[in-house]
């Protein structure tokens, strides 16, 4: 059974998002949901940009505004 | 796109609930336009070009906004993430850049008159090189260099307002300063135009040779890393 991970990184201003992604992705399955929650604009560019490199199912959403949930599927 | 993740919850955010309704902000964008405009008017009679750089510095922080273009990223990302591609629309920017002003101040020189601009050629020296690596380490720290710091604010990052006071605090002891450091550092350095040594067609291609160069690395590390940094 998959396991959904909730990142609250609300007022983590540019890398910190993607450097605590990063992170928890490691300590994660393949197969896991990463839910990453962001509302720095530099963020939501980079985090799916990195994660669609590493090889992974992302998608982002627009929860409020100029709130973003970036969502991982660990593929690998 | 991917035809979509399967989340195990279906709660529509990861906030729990429902999700928020969101406020609409066309009211608000109408009311800010029409105070643009009307400092825009208000300007106009001014006069002294007060008009012109009023909308150039809008439409700057709208493309600045919108494009998400980044000079911290464009340092930052090829470490971190591997990604060039903000470091590569950098890297055309200053192509289109060298261009233009090139195309300015051959314009002037040409028709001989005094070419404008030539004071902001600054001298290089291991000051420059110290600077560069120092406003670097800062700028990721902060999250932004000067422009990408202002553009957040306006987005409403709260928390970058502390980037602006120290900003600014810098600036100002900086400026204090700078006689001290302009005697001790600055002026022993070389001034460097490239058309004086190489003619400007000679200056602007190699120029265009260095930016193309650095953009084929760019490019290559982006290709060389990406899929293959996780086993």
């Amino acid at each position: 059974m998959s396991k959904e991970v909730v990142l609250d990184c609300l007022g983590e201003a540019c890398p910190i998002p993607l450097v605590k992604a990063e992170k928890a992705l490691v300590k994660m399955a393949v197969g896991d949901v990463l839910i990453v929650q962001i509302d720095h604009s530099c963020a939501m560019k980079n985090v799916p940009e990195w994660a669609r490199n590493q090889g992974h199912e992302v998608e982002l959403e627009e929860v409020d505004d100029g709130e973003w949930e970036c969502i991982i599927e660990k593929m690998k | 796109m991917t035809e979509g993740i399967t989340r195990t919850s279906s709660r529509a955010s990861a906030r729990g609930g429902s999700r928020r309704k969101k406020k609409n902000q066309i009211p608000i964008a109408l009311v800010i336009f029409v105070i643009i405009a009307g400092i825009g008017v208000w300007l106009g009679f001014k006069g002294e070009n007060l008009l012109l750089y009023w909308v150039l510095g809008l439409a700057f922080g709208f493309i600045l906004q919108r494009s998400r273009f980044c000079f911290t990223a464009s340092m930052r990302d090829p470490y971190l993430t591997k990604s060039t591609s903000v470091t590569r629309a950098v890297l055309i920017a200053f192509a289109i850049t060298s261009i233009g002003f090139t195309a300015i101040k051959y314009g002037y020189f040409a028709n001989g008159l005094t070419i404008p601009g030539q004071s902001y050629i600054a001298t290089i020296s291991i000051a420059t090189a110290v600077g560069a690596l120092m406003f670097g380490v800062g700028m990721v720290i902060a999250g932004g260099c000067a422009s990408g710091t202002l553009m957040r604010i306006g987005e409403g990052f709260w928390m970058q307002v502390i980037s602006l006071f120290f900003f600014i605090v810098g600036s100002l002891w900086g400026a204090h300063d700078f006689g001290w450091w302009k005697r001790t550092f600055i002026l022993g350095g070389t001034k460097v135009f490239l058309p004086d040594h190489l003619g400007w067609l000679g200056g602007l291609m190699t120029n265009l040779l260095i930016i193309a160069v650095l953009y084929v690395i760019a490019h290559k590390w982006e290709k060389k890393n990406s899929n293959q940094l996780s086993h």
